[in-house]
């Protein structure tokens, strides 16, 4: 199990299912979204996968009104850092949120996207 | 580990070129060690720094390609790539090999070509200095990054966006006394804020132009550097990293990688932010800049907008933060932007940057960031 989440491939995939997977430190408890070899804290390397619940409140945001090629047709759009209940941060697409009601400490929950075949990490009302 | 001196710089006109970035780099190069008054012979080293040339000119193995057209083919090249602290990085790196006596005379600098591609593809190439897993697929750009960062800023301390134009109308205004810049027209406050919105509290006149351009400088040991006019010591340099991911800042209105730099550089040097006299530091965008004069210690958390707004950083201020109009007027070719920035603060303390020198300086510092915050570069100088 340890093995099979371990990897970002693992990640988006479990993401797509909707299920938003971290791991977490089998020593200090710390966890981790992407997925990486030692804990940041101690650098053990004792990682368990652990199951998110998906609910946050935003820390920080962004509306894109500029974007990269090939991303044009998708301007305006709103993007967040929302910090999960579980205590660990992830950087998200917001849909079906108006702009303008958008702050840091709003509740979200995650939900997974898929533009242009491309899998991201979405956001919505919580 | 031997004293290291700069003791020639050369920096192209920044702004649209039809030359390549070997090209632009080799002309700036040729000028700096015109400027020292050395040999081309005396080269021991070539140190050069790109980000997009692969993506905008279909060209890589380009260090080895400027030394040729430099004219100095057999010279050993290494090419350095860290987001926008490139040729900041490869100077480091350049000290090191100086100061540890491997060599004594080393080229080093960086140049940069986007104007050649359209401002869209520009701005898919500058993200790929982003993760590419999780940023790049949310549609993250350079702009958004630190649109989350002022938001946290304004959040946290109440800094506004008319503190962020300040900054804009600063640098601006500072462009109009330097040459080579790619801005030389003074904007109003009123413009800026007017200015449409790229990233939300971020306007265009908070961001920094794409620019072509090259830049260099002559590193030499003391012992070279003593047999010259005018040679400006390193007195610290030093390097910090922090996390790709911006989801993992723990604090968004920081960039800590910028405080462990400058800790290291003034450690280093023995200096504290008091000593020094003249600043180029990395205003990508209008946030940036506050973020930075706080986290090099020259302001308390919180105040750098306020710094920008009573015009402390202005020529004639406290503390002159950006006198050659920085990244905001002066331009940003990302891969010579770090050299670029040494070669002003050489500039200043020899006492030859005319209209925008700032009087009777003696110590510059030198910031560079690369990407979301995860490279930053923190160098100073000082004068005999």
């Amino acid at each position: 199990m340890t093995e099979r989440v371990i990897h970002l491939k693992d990640f988006f995939e479990e993401a797509r299912a909707g299920h938003l997977t971290a791991i977490r430190c089998g020593r200090c408890g710390a966890l981790a979204i992407p997925p990486k070899e030692f804990c940041e804290q101690g650098h053990q390397r004792e990682w368990q996968p652990v199951a998110l619940e998906g609910a946050g409140t935003v820390v920080s945001f962004t509306v894109i009104r500029i974007a990269p090629r090939g991303r044009s047709g998708e301007v305006p759009y709103a993007v967040a850092v929302v910090r999960l209940a579980e205590g660990v941060s992830l950087l998200g697409r917001v849909v079906d949120i108006p702009f303008g009601t958008l702050k840091a400490g709003l509740p979200v929950r995650f939900r997974p996207l898929e533009i242009d075949g491309r899998t991201m990490i979405g956001f919505g009302p919580a | 580990m031997r004293r290291v001196a700069v003791i020639g710089v050369g920096v192209t006109k920044f702004g649209k070129h039809d030359r390549t970035s070997a090209e632009l780099f080799a002309q700036a190069g040729a000028d700096a060690i015109l400027d020292a008054g050395i040999a081309p012979s005396a080269i021991q080293a070539l140190y050069f720094g790109n980000v997009t040339g692969g993506e905008t000119e279909r060209q890589l193995h380009m260090a080895p390609l400027a030394a040729t057209l430099l004219g100095l083919p057999n010279v050993p090249t290494t090419r350095f790539e860290n987001a926008c602290a490139t040729s900041h990085v490869a100077f480091r790196h350049a000290v090191m090999e100086i100061a540890s006596g491997v060599s004594d005379v080393i080229l080093v600098g960086g140049a940069e070509r986007v104007l050649n591609v359209p401002t869209e593809s520009a701005t898919e190439f500058f993200a790929y200095c982003s993760d590419a897993s999780l940023e790049q697929p949310a549609g993250l750009t350079f702009p958004g990054v630190f649109a989350l960062i002022a938001r946290a800023h304004m959040d946290k301390y109440g800094t506004t966006e008319e503190q962020m134009a300040h900054v804009a109308v600063k640098n601006h205004r500072h462009g109009t006394l330097n040459p080579k810049a790619q801005f030389q027209k003074e904007i109003s406050l009123e413009t800026v804020l007017k200015s449409a919105y790229v990233a939300d509290p971020l306007k265009l006149y908070d961001c920094c132009p794409f620019t072509d351009g090259g830049a260099a400088v002559v590193l030499a040991s003391e012992e070279v550097a003593r047999r010259h006019r005018r040679p400006i010591w390193v007195l610290g340099t030093h390097a910090a990293s922090d996390t790709m991911f911006v989801q993992e800042k723990r604090d968004l209105s920081r960039v800590t990688a910028t405080e462990r730099a400058a800790q290291g550089a003034y450690r280093q040097a023995g200096k504290t932010p008091a000593d020094v006299d003249v600043v180029e530091l990395h205003d990508c965008f209008t946030i940036a800049e506050i973020v930075a004069t706080e986290g090099l210690g020259f302001f308390e958390p919180g105040t750098g907008g306020l710094a920008a707004e009573k015009g402390w950083t202005s020529l004639g201020g406290k503390l002159p933060v950006n006198p050659s109009g920085g990244l905001k007027a002066k331009g940003h070719p990302i891969g010579a932007t770090g050299a670029a920035q040494i070669a002003e603060i050489v500039t200043q303390l020899r006492g030859e940057a005319g209209k925008r020198q700032v009087d009777g300086a003696t110590t510059g510092l030198t910031h560079t960031l690369g990407g979301n915050t995860a490279t930053v570069l923190v160098s100073l100088f000082g004068r005999d």
